[in-house]
C-alpha cells in the first residue's frame, strides 16, 4: 500500500475515533454520522453472516444501541474504531447463529456460495469501504483468493458462520484432522499475505 | 512440555489464531482468555490476530440498510429525531468544537483573564494555566497549578455558577477517548479540586479541560451528563 493510501486510512480512522469519544460525551449527530459512515458495511457483515434481512436489521440496530452506550469503552491503542464496530456486529450475528440448530438449512449450500459473497463487487464505496477498501479491500481479497480450495471453504465458514473445528468436520465431511490442518495452513498463509500487503497494523 | 522458545512462539501463534477465527473449543478459549489477561506476550498474539482476521470483514460488499433501522435505533434510545439526523445540537455543543475552541479562546481570554489570575492570593507564578471560556470567549474559570501539586485551583472570573440544584463538574479532555471526571468544582470564588496523583501525572497527555452542569453528587454515568459550559485549552509554562 503506498504512504497516501496509509495516511489516508490513518486520517479516517482517526476521523471514527473523535465520533466515538463524542458519541461517548453523549453527542446525538456524531452518532448520526457514524452511522451514515458505517451503516452500511456493517449491515454488509450482518447480512452475510446472518443471511436473514430481518435479522440483520435487529443486529445492526442492536449493535449501534451497543455502540450509544459503550462507545466510552473503546480504547484507540487497542484498535481500529472499524475493527471495534465490526467485532461487535459479528459477535452478535454469531451469537443468533449458535442459537440455532447448527446443521440445518442454514448452513447446507454455504460449501457452494462462499467466493461469490466475499467477490461481489458493492454498488459503489462508502466512507468506510474507502477506509477500508480500495487497494485494502482489493488486498484482501487476493489473500483469500490465493487460498487452496480447502482451508478457503473452512476458513470462511469459521469467520461467517462461527463453526468450531468439530462442527467445521462435521459439515465438510471430512476427518477432524485435515479440517484442523486446513484452517491451520489456511491462516498461516493468510497471516504471511496480509502482513505483507500492510493491511493490519 | 520441553519446546523450545521458537516452538512455543509458533505454538501460541496458532492458539491465538484459532482462537481470532473462533475454532477453538470453549474450553480452549476460556482458558487462553484467562492467561491473556496476566500475560502480555499472549495478549499481544491474541490482539494482532483479531486484528487480522477483522479485516476479513473488509471484503464484505456494504448494503444499504433500510431507513427503518436507523428509525428505530433513535426511537429505542429516545434521541432526538431531529438532532439525530443533521442540524439538532447547537454547534458549540460538540466536543470536537470545544477541543478546537479550547485552543482558540486562549489567546483571546488570556487577556481577559490574566491579569485577573495574577492578582490571585495564590503567591508564586503557577507554572500550568487554563483558561476556561464559553461560546462567547468570554472567560468563566481560570485553573492553575504548580507541578507537584495535587490540586487545581479554579478562580470564578465575573459570576459564572451553576443554577440552584445543579453543579459544575471539572472534566480532562484527551485528544481522542472519553472525557476522565476531575471531580466537583466547589461553590466559591476560589476554590480547589482535589486530585490523586501530582497535577502534571495527571494531566501529562491531556490537551484540555472541560466544565460541564451535573447533578449535585456529580455525573451519575461518569460521561458528562449535562451541558458542556466552558472549555480552555492547557498552557504549560515547564
Amino acid at each position: 500500500m503506498s504512504d497516501d493510501a496509509r495516511v489516508a486510512r490513518a486520517e479516517r480512522g482517526a476521523q471514527l475515533a473523535a465520533l466515538l469519544s463524542r458519541i461517548a460525551l453523549g453527542d446525538q449527530r456524531a452518532f448520526a454520522d457514524l452511522y451514515r459512515q458505517a451503516g452500511a458495511h456493517l449491515y454488509g457483515v450482518a447480512l452475510r453472516i446472518v443471511r436473514d434481512g430481518p435479522l440483520a436489521e435487529e443486529i445492526l440496530q442492536e449493535a449501534f444501541v451497543s455502540v450509544w452506550h459503550h462507545a466510552g469503552t473503546y480504547d484507540a491503542a487497542k484498535s481500529q474504531p472499524i475493527t471495534w464496530l465490526t467485532s461487535i456486529v459479528r459477535n452478535r450475528c454469531l451469537d443468533q447463529l449458535r442459537k440455532r440448530d447448527l446443521d440445518t438449512v442454514t448452513l447446507s449450500r454455504d460449501a457452494e456460495d462462499i467466493s461469490p459473497a466475499w467477490d461481489a463487487p458493492s454498488d459503489g464505496p462508502t466512507p468506510i469501504e474507502l477506509l477500508l477498501a480500495g487497494a485494502d479491500a482489493r488486498a484482501v481479497r487476493d489473500c483469500i483468493d490465493g487460498l487452496d480450495a480447502g482451508p478457503k471453504q473452512a476458513i470462511a465458514l469459521a469467520f461467517f458462520q462461527g463453526l468450531s473445528h468439530g462442527e467445521l468436520a462435521a459439515h465438510l465431511r471430512e476427518p477432524l484432522g485435515t479440517v484442523k490442518s486446513w484452517v491451520r495452513r489456511g491462516l498461516e498463509r493468510l497471516r504471511g499475505c496480509l502482513d505483507a500487503a500492510g493491511v493490519v497494523r | 512440555m520441553n519446546l523450545s522458545r521458537s516452538d512455543r512462539r509458533a505454538r501460541l501463534d496458532r492458539l491465538a489464531a484459532e482462537f481470532a477465527l473462533g475454532t477453538s473449543p470453549p474450553r480452549v478459549r476460556r482458558r487462553l482468555a484467562a492467561i491473556a489477561r496476566r500475560d502480555r506476550t499472549v495478549a499481544a498474539a491474541l490482539s494482532a490476530w483479531e486484528r487480522r482476521i477483522a479485516v476479513l470483514a473488509a471484503a464484505v460488499p456494504a448494503v444499504t440498510p433500510p431507513p427503518r433501522v436507523w428509525r428505530a435505533i433513535v426511537t429505542r434510545l429516545g434521541l432526538d429525531p431531529e438532532g439525530a439526523s443533521t442540524a439538532s445540537l447547537g454547534w458549540w455543543q460538540h466536543l470536537g468544537f470545544w477541543r478546537a475552541f479550547a485552543t482558540a479562546s486562549f489567546v483571546a481570554a488570556v487577556a481577559l483573564g490574566l491579569a485577573e489570575w495574577r492578582r490571585a492570593p495564590e503567591g508564586p507564578a503557577a507554572p500550568l494555566v487554563v483558561v476556561l471560556a464559553g461560546p462567547d470567549a468570554k472567560a468563566a474559570l481560570i485553573a492553575t497549578a504548580t507541578r507537584g501539586d495535587r490540586y487545581l485551583t479554579l478562580k470564578t472570573i465575573g459570576n459564572a455558577a451553576p443554577p440552584p440544584g445543579k453543579a459544575f463538574e471539572l472534566w480532562a479532555l484527551p485528544q481522542s477517548g472519553v472525557p476522565q471526571a476531575l471531580g466537583m468544582i466547589p461553590p466559591g470564588g476560589l476554590v480547589r479540586v482535589p486530585l490523586v496523583n501530582p497535577v502534571e501525572e495527571t494531566l501529562s497527555s491531556i490537551p484540555a479541560l472541560a466544565v460541564s452542569l451535573e447533578p449535585p453528587g456529580g455525573s451519575p454515568t461518569g460521561k458528562p451528563t449535562g451541558p458542556v459550559l466552558y472549555s480552555g485549552a492547557i498552557e504549560r509554562m515547564y
